[in-house]
């Protein structure tokens, strides 16, 4: 589901990959720029983390000049007034501006390295509610960001996590040397789907995925022991032979009826609680009521 | 004695009484409505029947339900569905308002209610099957059982109330047009800065909204009795999370923590004094702070909460492996009455079919195995300063 994912077979949305400091989620980033230039869209990056040359190191050459960087990262404040794109331009109106002003035809998508500084740097909320606008307006395909799951409260980063379509989280392979990642996807119609694969990345950004089995060392479930048959080693037998069940079948039993009683007895009465009694030679059933004499 | 006592529901639970209430009251008969069993109120159905059943019959007009949603909201935002879906199919009004979707996507993929009746084939089974022959060679020793209904694991009334819907189908638009939808998208709202300091501005808008309908349409009874009463639907989807503008989700200590509490008294207010009935969803796993979720609970009526399954480790457990989510009843309100109607089991499980969404008593058989896992008295007896690798054994 990886690949499917990176690759774009399926239609865009939000997408937010999580990673923390033991494994960098970045490279699935530029795998996700290397197929969208691949499949000839506009890829708008911005950049607040790392630096341009580090980006497109890896990429494609032939199309990396395709790419429009807007560079934030030597000063993604505005502190010097060097950078072209800063972190407080992050909305709605300017990305839109922004993707418009680049002549485009084809969907767009929008690589946002990383979320977390824009999360730092304006209110979560409202950064939230902004990716849903971007979401909505759909002047951008696909938006996929990197959040260092590790930066911000958890609240934060369920918050973000719920409004995305998938949710690629990456953490270190247990004893080798590639990343393992869990996949979640939410399609339109509510169905889930999650799936947890090994990955690994080669020098030109491409991505193969293996899916392993299980690790030995996890704990695994018991194979059902055989049920012992309780009814052997005894000191008497409880099994039937062939003749002895026949002759069981043959007793006959009490209260079978004719077909006929039987239907009589099994149709529904209006009273189904319905008692009759006789009195026998004991009762001494007076019709008198005792109480009439009492002058209450 | 004049008028027979009310018919008291049996010790199973299930409700098998057909008595009817002889009702020369001034009771308003509203379509889609019919006035409860237990307490008299006016009740409508939630669009599920077994989540009718499970908070005592249905929704009382005038009440809020809240559903608390499940982690990736696809539950929850069916319920949703279900419910005005069954608003369209009476001929209530409906009001919709979301901050995810707009609400017109939500009306257009609503499910299709189903013309024939399955429903009644399934209330059958528990009732007296007419005898035949192949019935009688079933039993051969306790044949005068055949006939008893058989212990019902889906729970449902012996009334049938309320519609069955296609999941696979949407409703058609001609179905949808004939009834009046409102709606409120909560991101095409400017923010306005508003007088009141106690609630943000989504919620405020939205309360404005609710309220101008209300007034407008006159179910508060504001306008002349020759009009038709009916009753209004709204449906709040996915309140308290980030898109409303509310940072509830976010943090422990929210700027604005008592927005969210103060809308939902202010909305029970509105719902008290019309004929109007809500249901809300609610991200509660969401929420860090979890006192919140209890002011939330208190200030509904009806609280219920869904657990799915899915991408927790509960989805390979073979005890749930026929249905979908676990179903809790937070809350059940006591409306005009002392005592509430409440479930007679509290293991609920849900599952979602293409016909149904079914609702049934989870039975969980003791774990008798010998591999589970049973703390035995010698372990718990050394002492809060032993570790579980360590000597269990005091040597002095």
């Amino acid at each position: 589901m990886l690949l499917n994912i990176v690759h774009g077979t399926e239609s865009g949305g939000f997408i937010v990959i999580e990673d923390t400091v033991k494994y960098s989620g970045r490279e699935i980033l530029k795998c996700f720029i290397n197929a969208a230039l691949k499949r000839g869209e506009d890829v708008h990056v911005m950049g607040f983390e790392t630096s341009e040359a580090e980006l497109r190191a890896g990429l494609d050459s032939s199309c990396v000049q395709k790419i429009h960087f807007h560079k934030g990262h030597p000063d993604p404040l505005g502190w010097t007034c060097k950078s072209s794109f800063t972190v407080q331009q992050f909305t709605t109106r300017d990305i839109t501006r922004l993707v418009q002003n680049t002549p485009y035809n084809k969907a767009s998508v929008l690589i946002v390295d990383s979320l977390s500084f824009v999360l730092r740097h304006h209110q979560p909320v409202v950064i939230c509610q902004r990716l849903q606008e971007l979401k909505k307006v759909g002047v951008v395909k696909t938006i996929v960001g990197l959040l260092h799951s590790d930066l911000h409260l958890q609240g934060v980063v369920e918050s973000v996590c719920h409004l995305a379509n998938a949710v690629i989280s990456v953490a270190p392979a247990n004893n080798e040397h590639c990343g393992v990642a869990k996949t979640t996807r939410r399609t339109k119609s509510g169905k889930l789907m999650q799936e947890e694969e090994y990955f690994d990345m080669s020098e030109d950004a491409a991505l193969s995925v293996q899916t392993r089995p299980h690790q030995p060392g996890h704990v695994q479930t018991e194979p059902d022991k055989p049920k012992a048959d309780p009814t052997s080693n005894l000191t008497f037998n409880l099994r039937l032979s062939k003749k002895e069940k026949e002759a069981k079948e043959k007793v006959a039993l009490p209260f079978v009826f004719s077909q006929e009683k039987k239907s009589a007895l099994l149709r529904p009465t209006p009273g189904s609680g319905r008692i009759t009694y006789e009195p026998d030679a004991n009762d001494d059933f007076d019709e008198e009521d005792p109480d009439d004499d009492l002058d209450v | 004695m004049a008028a027979p006592g009310k018919g008291m529901a049996g010790p199973a639970g299930v409700n098998t009484t057909s008595f009817q209430k002889k009702s020369r009251s001034k009771l308003v008969s509203i379509p889609g409505t019919r006035p409860s069993v237990q307490n008299g109120q006016l009740i409508v159905s939630t669009g599920v029947t077994s989540l009718d059943y499970v908070i005592g019959g249905g929704l009382a007009v005038g009440t809020l339900l809240l559903v608390e949603e499940d982690r990736y909201d696809s539950y929850s935002h069916m319920l949703l569905k279900y419910f005005l879906a069954e608003g369209v199919v009476c001929g209530h009004e409906v009001f919709l308002a979301s901050a995810r979707d707009h609400p017109d996507e939500i009306m257009q993929e609503l499910p299709s209610p189903i013309v024939d009746d399955v429903g009644s084939v399934k209330t059958k089974e528990g009732q007296a099957q007419p005898c035949d022959q192949e019935n009688q060679d079933t039993m051969t020793i306790a044949w005068r059982y055949q006939n008893q209904p058989r212990v019902q694991n889906a729970l449902a009334s012996s009334v049938r109330f309320g519609h069955y819907y296609d999941v696979s189908k949407t409703m058609e638009p001609e179905v949808r047009q004939a009834v009046k939808c409102h709606s409120f998208y909560a991101l095409q709202e400017s923010p306005t800065t508003t007088e009141s300091s106690l609630l943000s501005s989504p919620y405020h808008a939205l309360l404005q909204s609710i309220r101008s309908v209300i007034r407008k349409e006159g179910f508060d009874g504001s306008t002349p009795q020759s009009k038709v009463r009916n009753v209004l639907r709204l449906g709040l989807h996915s309140l308290g999370s980030p898109l409303w503008g509310d940072d509830l989700c976010c943090t422990d200590n929210p700027a604005h923590c008592h927005s969210l509490t103060t809308f939902l008294y202010a909305l029970r207010g509105l719902l008290r004094t019309s004929l109007s009935v809500a249901v809300v969803t609610v991200p509660s796993h969401l929420m860090q702070n979890k006192s919140v979720m209890g002011q939330i609970i208190r200030l509904s009526d009806t609280a219920i909460a869904l657990e799915s399954f899915r991408g927790s480790e509960k989805e390979t457990n073979p005890l749930y492996k026929d249905y979908h989510g676990l179903l809790h009843v937070r809350q059940v309100p006591r409306l005009n009455c002392l005592v509430c109607e409440v479930p007679d089991t509290k293991d609920l499980a849900f599952k979602l079919k293409r016909k149904q969404f079914t609702i049934e008593r989870l039975h969980l058989p003791p774990d008798l195995s010998e591999t589970v896992s049973r703390v035995s008295k010698i372990e718990l007896a050394g002492g809060c300063g032993t570790t579980a690798t360590g000597n269990k054994h005091l040597d002095f």
